[in-house]
């Protein structure tokens, strides 16, 4: 009391006048903070362009290689540097629209932990090399035994390339990897509907039944069926019911969320049948009778038992795909992501044919007349068979680009010690990532950006479209070069007949274009680049319908332990995007977290294994342990603990490295039985506390808005009333 | 009634702090207030030739001598010959930016004029070796500041009944003083906020914040 009058309050007066005083002041001082006169230097062009503008952006079109949905983009370009992407409104993926991982593409581009420079391992670690070292060193290696390519998704004339130079070297198999996919949701269509790939039209069902579909988020096409679902809203307002055990973005947007317990999907898609069979009178053509036989099992209470979901809910469920036609049932992510996953599937389509929605809202799609470009669509059951091929000595040589296999497999796949069996790895990438590190040689790539490429999307409505990707700015790191360009001077030195007449990558495209569209006009071809995209031929497919293969039954022990579900998120992605601090930065959909990972815990669950928010927790399954924090909330079931994926590298540059954990690397090594789809929400984990705690990054502290209406809502009674249908 | 509220307490290093913060204050203004004396100087420079149907800024400015790697000479250039501004900063008129003139445009007329000179013979290695120059910023605003020349010139040169293209260089010179007097240029306006605002008020200029900062 006897040392100061002032207290805070005054203190802070003062200090806000006396900053007013220095800002008034400050309008007519020069700021020597900021300014750069005399210190950096202003360049002019030798000779520019005509149509280059100092100041002035030009947009150029091209395709982003973020995910295998191939949306179309336009970069801005100015003085020689590209600075935003956004989506090209003439591609028929994306209508103009891109998702934060196309946007963050530009981080990639410019990221300062890009590979450089070609390196060669020698005396156990990797060493700076030249191209002409490298290439040499593979010429000499590549023919020395067994080769294979490990690829992600790979389509248009890249497969073509990477497949020649297999063919070049005497290999035969080509992994194509890829941990977040639609393989037993696209197997499962092509069994069943006779379609792989088959045109989901959202925007015309009143109901949509999603069972783990995540289709705002991760499946097959995200933007594109995020403008579906912006057409499915608007009124007459269709009605969403998302059944999966932990929250994703899609569900997060439903009207119903259904929290299942996993691996009960299957169950839950029969006991919803059961109820329209037999109390809306729902015939069920086309349906066998063993599978008739197997829904009449499975009545509504039967299945509130195994699934954990009210009777009640089951047969609103029911009454609500009754009454409004055509709907549409989904399954994918964490429904197909057990090892039933595929009777999942089929339980789902078979919904759709008991509802008449083949033909409506599942309608054919279109096959590419030169099958040699389309998709090669990685999936997680590749890297189960390249673990083991591995392992088993079957591959000597291994060309690898586009996936990270090192970083994706299961402990429990024993991936590193098959890796360490193949005689001669050579990693083609632009960032040193798990896998990189640990090749023989590294190729540095040049970005997506600076890169010439065709791709064929993994969803297309309509027509088909051969996506063009070309350099939007000269190569960041000049000693880099493009995918095409290495594969085809590999192929071309390894003897590949019929290169010879292409001395680069962008001249082998161009020609293979042409001959494609029938032309050689220069016109065209801007024509072409300037679309960004350009159709090619295509064969209309037939819709049928036979009853798919459906096992409800769970290998479930109740042994108080919780089901871990490695979860998937738009963002991190398969963990391709932990290098970029605008994904990292952007808080998670669902927990708001950002730069680290965090494991969901119901609150109940939480409360009885006495966790609180943001403690630290160790998750241990049978091959492993990893340690997050826990985020308490109610959009898990409470059997569950959800990690996701993506975080947790070792590697892949300054950003990703150590920061958060990789529940993947701790998955037992369960499969789907039918496509070998590495389970995701199959491994039981024991969850303790580690004793610590530590409050977590996020940007919304609380889930209640305490009433200051900044959503509105209605009561869910009323909204039962109005909207929803269930 | 203070003392008796536990909760004002006394803060112990709130005094040594607030001397401290306000002996800061106290040189940074003073100092910067010292700058200004220094380089405001109304009357060393000549500020130009006037636009008419304009309120002229009359406010000078004496920057520092920025050296450059060609001693490019705009008195001979824009003054002697005539030559238009934006003859050479061509891209005035069409972007934010005035834009250095590609090295091309010098080499046009300097293949044959005054091959003799030693700056000439200069710029001609740099042409041939294929580099450009590293010219030096003279006028450089905050990265938080978007000045654009095109709407500027729009406002005062192209709607401008009462003034001719070719007069160009009187509008340049609100902000860049006479540069037709200048062999490099060097900064002869404040180019402080206050100027801006100044001229925008006189002017009736726009006076949202987001103008000016996006």
């Amino acid at each position: 009391m006897n040392q100061s009058k002032l207290d805070r309050r005054q203190f802070l007066k003062g200090l806000g006048l006396g900053g007013a005083g220095v800002a008034l002041a400050g309008c007519d001082l020069p700021s020597y903070v900021t300014l750069e006169q005399g210190e950096e230097n202003v360049i002019s062009y030798l000779a520019p362009n005509e149509y280059v503008i100092p100041g002035v952006g030009v947009w150029y079109a091209s395709t982003c290689v973020g995910c295998s949905a191939g949306c179309g983009i336009h970069g801005r370009v100015r003085e020689g540097r590209v600075l935003k992407l956004e989506g090209n409104p003439d591609s028929g993926v994306n209508m103009g629209r891109l998702c934060q991982m196309g946007q963050a593409a530009l981080q990639h581009h410019f990221n300062p932990d890009r590979i450089a420079n070609p390196m060669v391992r020698k005396n156990g670690a990797l060493v700076e090399a030249s191209w002409d070292e490298a290439i040499a060193l593979i010429n000499e290696k590549s023919k020395s035994g067994k080769a294979a390519w490990v690829t992600g998704t790979i389509s248009g004339h890249q497969r073509v390339m990477a497949q020649t130079h297999l063919g070049a070297i005497g290999g035969s198999r080509h992994y194509a990897v890829e941990q977040i996919n639609a393989n037993v949701w696209k197997t499962a269509c092509k069994d069943i509907i006779n379609d792989p790939n088959p045109e989901i039209h959202l925007e015309k069902a009143k109901v949509i039944f999603s069972l783990g579909a995540d289709f705002l988020g991760t499946f097959i096409s995200p933007v594109h069926f995020a403008a579906s679902y912006a057409e499915f809203r608007t009124p007459p307002r269709g009605t969403l019911i998302q059944a999966e055990p932990a929250m994703s973005l899609t569900g997060g947007n439903a009207d119903h969320w259904v929290g299942i317990k996993p691996g009960s999907e299957t169950a839950l898609a029969l006991g919803v049948a059961n109820a329209l069979m037999n109390n809306h009178g729902v015939a069920g053509n086309g349906i066998s009778n063993a599978t008739k036989t197997l829904i009449n099992k499975h009545d509504p209470e039967t299945v509130a038992g195994i699934c954990a979901v009210p009777v009640g809910r089951i047969e609103k469920i029911a009454a609500s795909l009754a009454a409004n036609s055509p709907s549409l049932v989904l399954a994918g992510g964490s429904a197909t992501g057990n090892a039933n996953g595929y009777s999942a599937a089929a339980a789902a389509l078979m919904l759709n044919q008991m509802l008449g929605n083949i033909g409506t809202t599942i309608t054919a799609g279109r096959e590419l007349a030169y099958p040699q470009l389309d998709l090669v669509e990685g999936n997680s059951a590749n890297l189960k068979d390249l673990a083991i091929d591995a392992n088993e000595g079957k591959i000597d040589v291994l060309f690898v680009s586009g996936a990270n296999p090192l970083f994706l497999a299961p402990k429990s796949l024993k991936m590193l010690e098959g890796w360490n069996k193949v005689g001669f790895k050579v990693v083609l990438s632009s960032m040193l990532d798990e896998t990189a590190e640990a090749a023989d040689v590294v190729l540095p790539l040049a970005s997506s950006l600076e890169d010439w490429g065709s791709h064929i999307p993994s969803y297309a409505k309509g027509t088909r479209n051969l996506a063009l990707q070309q350099p939007l700015m000269e190569p960041v790191f000049p000693n880099t070069r493009g995918f095409g360009d290495v594969v085809l001077a590999l192929a071309k030195d390894a003897g590949a007949p019929g290169l010879d007449d292409y001395d680069d990558y962008y001249g082998y495209l161009r020609s293979a274009i042409s001959a494609l569209k029938k032309t050689d006009s220069e016109k065209e071809w801007n024509g072409f680049l300037m679309a960004g995209q350009t159709q090619i031929p295509s064969l209309g497919r037939k819709l049928s319908y036979s009853d798919g293969k459906i096992t409800p039954t769970m290998n479930d022990s109740d042994d108080g332990n919780l089901t871990l579900i490695a979860s998937a998120r738009m963002g991190m992605w398969d963990g391709r995007g932990a290098n970029l601090p605008w994904l990292q930065e952007s808080p998670d959909q669902i927990s708001k977290v950002v730069w680290d990972s965090w494991a969901e815990l119901h609150p109940k669950t939480a409360k009885s294994l006495g966790i609180k928010d943001g403690d630290y927790i160790n998750i241990k399954s049978a091959s492993g342990e990893v340690t997050t924090r826990a985020f308490i909330y109610k959009g898990i079931h409470p059997g569950a603990i959800a990690v996701p994926i993506g975080r947790g590298h070792s590697a892949l540059g300054r950003y990703a490295k150590d920061n958060g954990v990789n529940p993947l690397s701790i998955l037992n090594g369960a499969s789907d039985s039918k496509t070998g789809e590495i389970a995701t929400t199959a491994t039981k984990v024991s969850v303790k506390s580690a004793g610590k705690n530590k409050q977590m990054a996020k940007l919304m502290e609380i889930d209640r808005q305490h009433g200051r209406k900044l959503v509105a809502t209605i009561s869910a009674d009323k909204q039962r009333r109005t909207e929803g249908g269930a | 009634m203070v003392k008796n509220n536990p909760r004002k307490r006394p803060i112990p290093w709130i005094r040594l702090s607030m001397v401290v913060v306000l002996v800061g204050a106290i040189i940074v203004i003073a100092a910067q207030i010292l700058d200004q004396k220094l380089h405001y100087t109304s009357t060393d420079v000549v500020p130009g030739p006037i636009v008419p149907g304009t309120q002229y800024p009359d406010e000078a400015f004496t920057g520092i001598d920025v050296p450059q790697p060609i001693d490019f000479s705009h008195k001979i250039h824009a003054g002697d010959n005539e030559i238009n501004c934006m003859f050479c900063h061509t891209y005035a008129r069409r972007s934010k930016v005035s834009g250095i003139p590609p090295l091309s445009k010098c080499m046009g007329c300097h293949t044959v004029i005054a091959t003799e000179k030693p700056e000439i013979q200069k710029l001609t290695a740099m042409w041939e070796k294929g580099e450009s120059p590293q010219w030096n910023k003279v006028h450089d605003l905050p990265d938080f500041v978007h000045f654009t020349h095109q709407r500027h010139l729009k406002r005062f040169l192209f709607d401008n009944q009462e003034l001719d293209v070719s007069d160009a260089k009187r509008v340049c010179s609100m902000c860049h003083g006479d540069i037709a007097e200048m062999t490099v240029a060097k900064k002869s306006r404040p180019l402080t906020m206050g100027f801006c605002i100044r001229c925008h008020e006189a002017n009736e200029g726009p006076s949202d914040c987001t103008k000016c900062h996006k």
